[in-house]
Formats: C-alpha cells, sequence, structure tokens
C-alpha cells in the first residue's frame, strides 16, 4: 500500500468521524432540517457561510462532494453524465460531476445529493461557479442569491473603498433575502459568535500549516488535502475549533519530537493548486518515497487568512473579496516568493489543473517569474482534480522523475 | 486607402481583412489601444485620443508558450503575438473582467509587457471589473465609480487631465456608430451574412471617425441592394468572438441567412446607446447594465433565452444556431439551457463546437442537415 511512505495521523479517526457525522447529516436532512425550519443552502466555498449559519440555515458544499468524488474514481463517470446532457467535457470536473451526481443519483457514491431549498454563491473563486449555480437554479427552481466579489486587480491585494462598498451592500441584501426565506431576523450576537468561530478555525489552520517550517515537517501536503475538510464545511461551527485544537497538538508533538510526515526528508518542496483527488497518494508517493516532502501549498493557503477587522459586513465584505482566488498574477507571484522563503523550499510543482483556469492559466508565466526571482526550480503537471481521464500516469511519472534527479543533482 | 477613399464598403471590408497586429505597423502616426472584449468602454480611450483596437487572434493562432493548450484562441493567438512582440507599438491595453481566461491573460499580459520583471509591473496595462451580477444592488454606483477610477488612470497614462467634454465627444462618436449599426441591421436580412460581419468587424479595427464616415458612405450603396432573403433560410447566430467570416460565408454556402446576430464581435458588441444627456461615466455605467448580456453576465436566469426568443420573433428567423469556440467555457456553459429552452419553445436550435474559426468537414455536414431540416420545415 502506497501509504506506507508516511506516518499516519492519530487525528486521522476523529476527522473521520467529524465528516461522517456531517455527509450523514446532510444526506437526510430533509428529515431533520424540515421540521426544525433549517433549509438547506447549496453554496460554495467562498459564500460567506457566517451569515447563513447565524439564520440557522444549513449548508451543502458540491465543491467538497466534487473532491470525495476524485477521491472515490467516481469523478470521470458522473462527468460523463453530464456530458451526455450536452456539457461540454472542457468545463470545471466538480460542476460536471455534481450534475451528473444530480441527473444520476444512483451513481453518486454517498447516496444521492439532498435537494436544496437555495443557492448561495460568491463569484471571488472562479466565473465557472455563477453558470454552475445557473444550471443548478434551473435545475431545482429554487432562489439563486449572488454576491458579486469584485476581482481585486491593484498588486497590493486590497479591494478599493467603492469595491467594500458594493460588495457590504449585497451582503445587507443577502440578509434581506435570507431573513424573508427563514422567516427569522438575522441575530447580530449570533453572526458575531459565527465569525468568531469562522476565526479561530482559520487561525488554527494557519498555525497548524507554519509547523511545515520546521525541518522535518510534520504534515506532508496530502495530509493537508484530507485535514483542510472541516475548514470548508464546518468554518464557523465549535466542532471545527476543537478538532483543530487536537491536530495542532499532534502536529506539535511530531515537531517536538522531531518526526516528519516523510521518513529522511530530503528535499522540501511547494504544491500550486487543488490537489490531483483521483490520485492523491499514489501521485504524492513518487515523491515521498525519494525523500521528497511538500511542506507548503498554495491552496489550503486560501482558507488561513483571518477576517478583516471592522463591523461584521465590513468584514465580511473585504475578507470574501481578498481571497486569494480573487487576486492578481502578481500578489500571488509574490505569495508564492514568500512561501518558498518562508519554508525554505527546494523546489516547486504545479498541478496544470483542467478544470481550473484561474489557478491554471497563469502558471508557465509564474513559474518562469517564481524562478528567476528565487532561483528554485519549478515543475508543472497536467491532470485534473477530479476527472480521472484525464491523468497520464506514465508522462507524469517520467516528468517527476526527472524533476527529482534534477534536485539530486543540485539543480542542473 | 482608409483616408479619404469614397467607396466605404471596399474600405471597410479591407479594414476588416487586416489583422489587429497589423493595424499600428501600417499607421504608426496613430495612437492604437488595444481591447479585448465588449465591455471595454471604448469612449474612455477615444477621449484620451487613442484609438481602440480590438485585440483578435490570427486566422490561424500560434501556441502561446506562456498558457496551456486548454486555452480559447482568442487567449492563446493574442498572448503569442504579443509574445512575438507584435503589440510593443499600443498606447496600452485595456482588459475587462469578464471570464476566467481574461482575468488571467490580463496578469500573464502585464508581466510580459514588464519585461518579466518584479514589481513595480507594467503601467499600459489596464483592467476593469463590470459587475457580473448586473441585477445586484449597488451595482451602478459601484461600476460608475470603476470607471471613474478607470478613466483618470488612462488620463494619467497621457499626461492628460480628465475633461468631460473629451468624454462626451468620444460617446457622441461612439453613439452615432451604434445607430448606424442599427440601420445596418434594418437591412441585415438582405445582405450576405459574411459582409455585414466584416462591416461590423472594421467597426472594432479602424480609427472610428473614419469608420463612422465610411459606414455612412456603405450604407447608402447597400441602399441599391435588393430587398429579398431570395430563398434562404433565416437564422439567428449566438456566439463569442468570431475573428474570421468563415462560418458566417459557410452559412450563406449551404443556403442560410444570418438575419440576426449574437456574437461577442457581431451586433452584440454595438447594442444600446450611452445617454448623452447624463452625466457621462453613469450613463456608460447604465449602458453596461441594460444591454443584453454575454454569459460571463448575469442578467436573470431566463434573459439570455429570452433575448434570442425576441431576436427569432422580429427577425423571422426559423432557428438558431449556437457557435461555440473549443474552450470558451462561459458559452459552453450557456449553450445547454439555451438549446433546451428554445426547442421547449419549438424553435429548431444547434450547438456547433468550431477549434479554430474556420468550421471543418463535420461542421459543414451537421450544419447543412440542420439548414435541410428548417428549410423543409418551412
Amino acid at each position: 500500500m502506497a501509504r506506507k511512505d508516511y506516518i499516519p495521523l492519530k487525528s486521522s479517526g476523529p476527522l473521520q468521524r467529524l465528516m461522517k457525522r456531517y455527509y450523514l447529516l446532510t444526506r437526510y436532512h430533509h428529515l431533520w432540517g424540515r421540521p426544525l425550519r433549517r433549509p438547506l443552502a447549496w453554496i460554495t466555498s467562498g459564500a460567506p457561510v457566517e451569515i447563513l449559519q447565524a439564520l440557522g440555515i444549513d449548508s451543502l458544499y458540491p465543491e467538497n462532494y466534487g473532491a470525495i468524488y476524485g477521491a472515490r474514481r467516481k469523478g470521470g463517470a458522473l462527468a460523463l453524465a453530464a456530458e451526455t446532457k450536452g456539457f461540454s467535457p472542457d468545463l470545471c470536473s466538480y460542476a460536471r460531476a455534481n450534475l451528473g451526481a444530480i441527473y444520476h443519483p444512483d451513481r453518486e457514491p454517498l447516496g444521492g445529493l439532498p435537494r436544496p431549498d437555495l443557492l448561495v454563491i460568491s463569484s471571488n473563486i472562479c466565473g465557472t461557479v455563477l453558470k454552475w449555480y445557473e444550471a443548478l437554479a434551473r435545475h431545482y427552481g429554487v432562489p439563486l442569491l449572488i454576491v458579486d466579489t469584485p476581482f481585486v486587480a491593484a498588486d497590493d491585494g486590497v479591494s478599493r473603498q467603492h469595491v467594500v462598498a458594493y460588495v457590504r451592500g449585497q451582503l445587507r441584501q443577502l440578509i434581506a433575502d435570507l431573513t424573508k426565506i427563514t422567516g427569522r431576523p438575522l441575530p447580530m450576537t449570533e453572526l458575531e459568535r459565527r465569525i468568531k468561530w469562522s476565526n479561530e478555525a482559520v487561525q488554527l489552520w494557519e498555525e497548524i500549516r507554519r509547523l511545515g517550517r520546521n525541518r522535518p515537517a510534520p504534515l506532508n501536503v496530502p495530509d493537508l488535502f484530507i485535514q483542510m475538510a472541516p475548514i470548508v464545511v464546518l468554518r464557523g461551527t465549535p466542532q471545527a475549533v476543537a478538532y483543530y485544537r487536537q491536530l495542532y497538538a499532534e502536529a506539535k508533538e511530531r515537531v517536538r519530537q522531531g518526526l516528519g510526515a516523510v521518513p529522511g526528508e530530503k528535499y522540501r518542496l511547494l504544491w500550486d493548486n487543488i490537489a490531483i483527488w483521483h490520485h492523491l497518494y499514489r501521485f504524492f508517493n513518487l515523491f515521498s518515497r525519494r525523500g521528497a516532502a511538500f511542506v507548503v501549498d498554495t491552496y489550503t493557503a486560501g482558507w488561513a487568512g483571518t477576517m478583516a477587522p471592522g463591523d461584521p459586513l465590513e468584514s465580511l465584505a473585504r475578507t470574501y473579496t481578498e481571497v486569494f482566488l480573487n487576486q492578481s498574477f502578481e500578489f500571488r507571484v509574490r505569495q508564492m516568493i514568500q512561501l518558498i522563503r518562508e519554508y525554505k523550499v527546494d523546489g516547486f510543482v504545479m498541478h496544470s489543473n483542467r478544470s481550473c483556469k484561474p489557478y491554471s492559466l497563469i502558471q508557465e508565466e509564474m513559474r518562469r517569474r517564481v524562478m528567476a526571482e528565487t532561483g528554485v526550480p519549478g515543475l508543472i503537471v497536467e491532470a485534473d482534480m477530479t476527472d480521472e481521464r484525464a491523468y497520464a500516469e506514465e508522462p507524469i511519472k517520467n516528468r517527476v522523475e526527472a524533476f527529482l534527479e534534477s534536485l539530486e543533482g543540485g539543480g542542473d | 486607402m482608409e483616408h479619404g477613399e469614397t467607396d466605404g464598403i471596399s474600405t471597410l471590408l479591407a479594414a476588416a481583412q487586416r489583422p489587429s497586429a497589423a493595424w499600428p505597423k501600417a499607421y504608426p502616426e496613430i495612437k492604437f489601444f488595444g481591447f479585448f472584449c465588449s465591455y471595454w468602454p471604448e469612449e474612455l480611450a477615444l477621449s484620451v485620443g487613442w484609438e481602440p483596437l480590438r485585440l483578435l487572434p490570427p486566422l490561424q493562432p500560434g501556441m502561446a508558450a506562456r498558457l496551456p493548450a486548454y486555452t480559447c484562441a482568442v487567449g492563446r493567438g493574442c498572448l503569442a503575438q504579443a509574445e512575438n512582440g507584435a503589440y510593443r507599438q499600443l498606447a496600452g491595453v485595456g482588459f475587462a473582467h469578464t471570464c476566467d481566461t481574461m482575468q488571467s491573460l490580463f496578469g500573464v499580459w502585464r508581466s510580459l509587457f514588464a519585461g518579466g520583471e518584479a514589481l513595480p509591473g507594467d503601467e499600459s496595462t489596464f483592467m476593469v471589473v463590470p459587475p457580473a451580477n448586473l441585477l445586484a444592488i449597488g451595482a451602478e454606483s459601484y461600476y460608475r465609480a470603476e470607471l471613474e477610477l478607470l478613466w483618470h488612470r488612462l488620463m494619467a497614462r497621457a499626461g492628460q487631465k480628465p475633461e468631460e467634454e473629451a468624454l462626451r465627444g468620444a460617446i457622441r462618436l461612439a453613439n452615432r456608430i451604434r445607430r448606424q449599426v442599427e440601420e445596418l441591421e434594418r437591412r441585415r436580412a438582405w445582405l450576405p451574412s459574411d459582409l455585414v460581419a466584416a462591416l461590423l468587424r472594421a467597426g472594432q479595427l479602424m480609427p472610428r471617425a473614419n469608420y463612422d464616415q465610411q459606414l455612412a458612405q456603405a450604407l447608402k450603396q447597400l441602399e441599391d441592394y435588393p430587398s429579398s432573403l431570395a430563398g434562404r433560410v433565416p437564422l439567428v447566430l449566438s456566439g463569442s468572438v468570431l475573428e474570421g467570416d468563415g462560418i458566417y460565408r459557410l452559412i450563406e454556402d449551404l443556403g442560410g441567412r444570418v438575419v440576426a446576430d449574437d456574437t461577442c464581435t457581431g451586433t452584440r458588441h454595438y447594442l444600446g446607446l450611452v445617454d448623452e444627456e447624463e452625466e457621462p461615466l453613469l450613463a456608460l455605467a447604465r449602458r453596461h447594465l441594460s444591454r443584453p448580456a454575454c454569459p460571463c453576465r448575469h442578467q436573470g436566469l431566463p434573459a439570455r433565452l429570452d433575448h434570442l426568443k425576441g431576436l427569432l420573433r422580429q427577425r423571422e428567423a426559423r432557428g438558431v444556431l449556437l457557435v461555440l469556440r473549443k474552450y470558451c467555457e462561459p458559452h459552453a456553459w450557456d449553450a445547454v439551457p439555451l438549446r433546451d429552452g428554445l426547442r421547449d419553445a419549438g424553435v429548431p436550435a444547434l450547438i456547433l463546437e468550431l477549434d479554430g474559426t474556420a468550421p471543418g468537414e463535420q461542421e459543414r455536414t451537421r450544419l447543412q442537415a440542420f439548414l435541410e431540416g428548417l428549410a423543409g420545415g418551412s
């Protein structure tokens, strides 16, 4: 089994239980949510979930299910189901797999998705989510609520005042719309409580990630990909805070003992983009068996920024507008250079992900810029996050081996 | 040739055939400002004294070294030209934030023009971010503020101070062109589809005052065209950027006629007048919010379908051809619900995917079958 190259985390058991409970509650939401007058919203990973939580609205993240479909190697079959309805195979595989799961609930690995009462999106992660959720709104005939978060084109990564005012106004409107749907007013103290839990969880998540600066690193990036589930779907809950406290303690203990996630850590690498879910360990083991550990990545860093200060709505407006996928090329180049320096990285690997254009289309120019600035070599491998049909194993293996050999040869 | 010749049609056809990259070299005395998308507010560049030049990929687009193969032809083709130094003479380049590709291309382009150096980046590459949700509360005041910032940055780049009268003059010119396009649209059904496509494309490439004059000439010349469809099958064409006439010519060859053009480089580019009485930046913002949207914008779920059905009724078309460019995600997303919605309304619709701009034999066969079906159903 490929996992022999890793030292498993003790926290994996509690994580499985926590997530199993979430998926079970979500799966059977219609049985308990309706009597309790708790609507179910399907939302994007960049939507301001704290507002929904404060209003007693439960959330399902189709992107998260997309990752599960990939990990279970069901992504291709589900995507194909959407393609037979006419959707292009060039569209995002999370979206195609989600639509396929709706058209063919019998093929959905978790037993079928519960019907949403409403849909909430923020445009901060990509243009796809708008079109994807329009398709969902047509299919289910439920309200689609949009928070339009304009792209931050400025190099400093800070939204201008007219942008913050625009997003803040929409958040007010979102609250008004949700209040109508639930028939309940928004309790501001509950919103503040949810924001506080969100903040605590993302701070812990950032502290866990920062432990990767130790040599050897206590966690490998595939561990972070598995461990990120609560920060995505349980952000704003005390359960996420409690879980990450436990994970932090375990990782910190590894640091104290000098225990690395990859035994005999020789090279320290950075990962850029969403995981290749269908080949997660199989792919990363190509590296770990040669003593190459991924000590940091750009993707899970997306959930590590704390809420901007200020009143709750202003804070939410800034925070959700300034997520890293909504930031300029220059911002992202700087971010990567900073991570390479902070984590003392020897090389970086970019997943050119056919399903995520805002992440992937800039990578070649980023690679050139980052290499020129840091002297650290970078490799690009093309694949897809969820659709295993786009994974060419042998060419990828050859490229990885050549890259590792160049690291071993001192960058020749 | 473009300056002073009175044969409007041949001048415009010659202009339409000239690739984007050839304009700055052919007219070094003119300061061209490149832009990519219909959502770029041309009036702002005009008010600075720059001529807006739509950057279209060449008919045989090269592979840009900095973009993956799964990028659309517009991104790939235009960046490949930029990498080869084709756009060094431009006064600047403007991006409107529409799709993920434009967002990414903006970053890569800016880095490329800064010579691959670290910050501060290139100052001649601009981005404006229009509202994605045209129905959002506050969209109008947000976009007005966004346009004001952009206008000031353009002026600063040109070393000028913002002059409202210059902007009003640019708006009047752009509106005159749009009114003439409305006139051309009234005659479209009688005119060859590829001719109209070329006339409209010329207006996105050549200096605007000259285009305004030549289009007026062309409209006079076109008065002599016979007013008849001559047995052709009337179609609505919808899609994204079409840098050549290939698909229009094929439709004509197969007995069809584009009687309404909902493409990014066709009529949709010109739709909607700017209110000349209103404060200029607010008026520009309002045009953006009210004109028929492309799939990158949200104007409510049925808006695009209703728009196509409206065109079909007004122009008495028999079917809708939805042209998809490979890797153009927003249009690929809309194609399925549009096709299904049209069919549910009893309107024949065909999705045709084009890898390049010129259709191949497979596309020809599918289109032929579609048109024959429409002709047979008359």
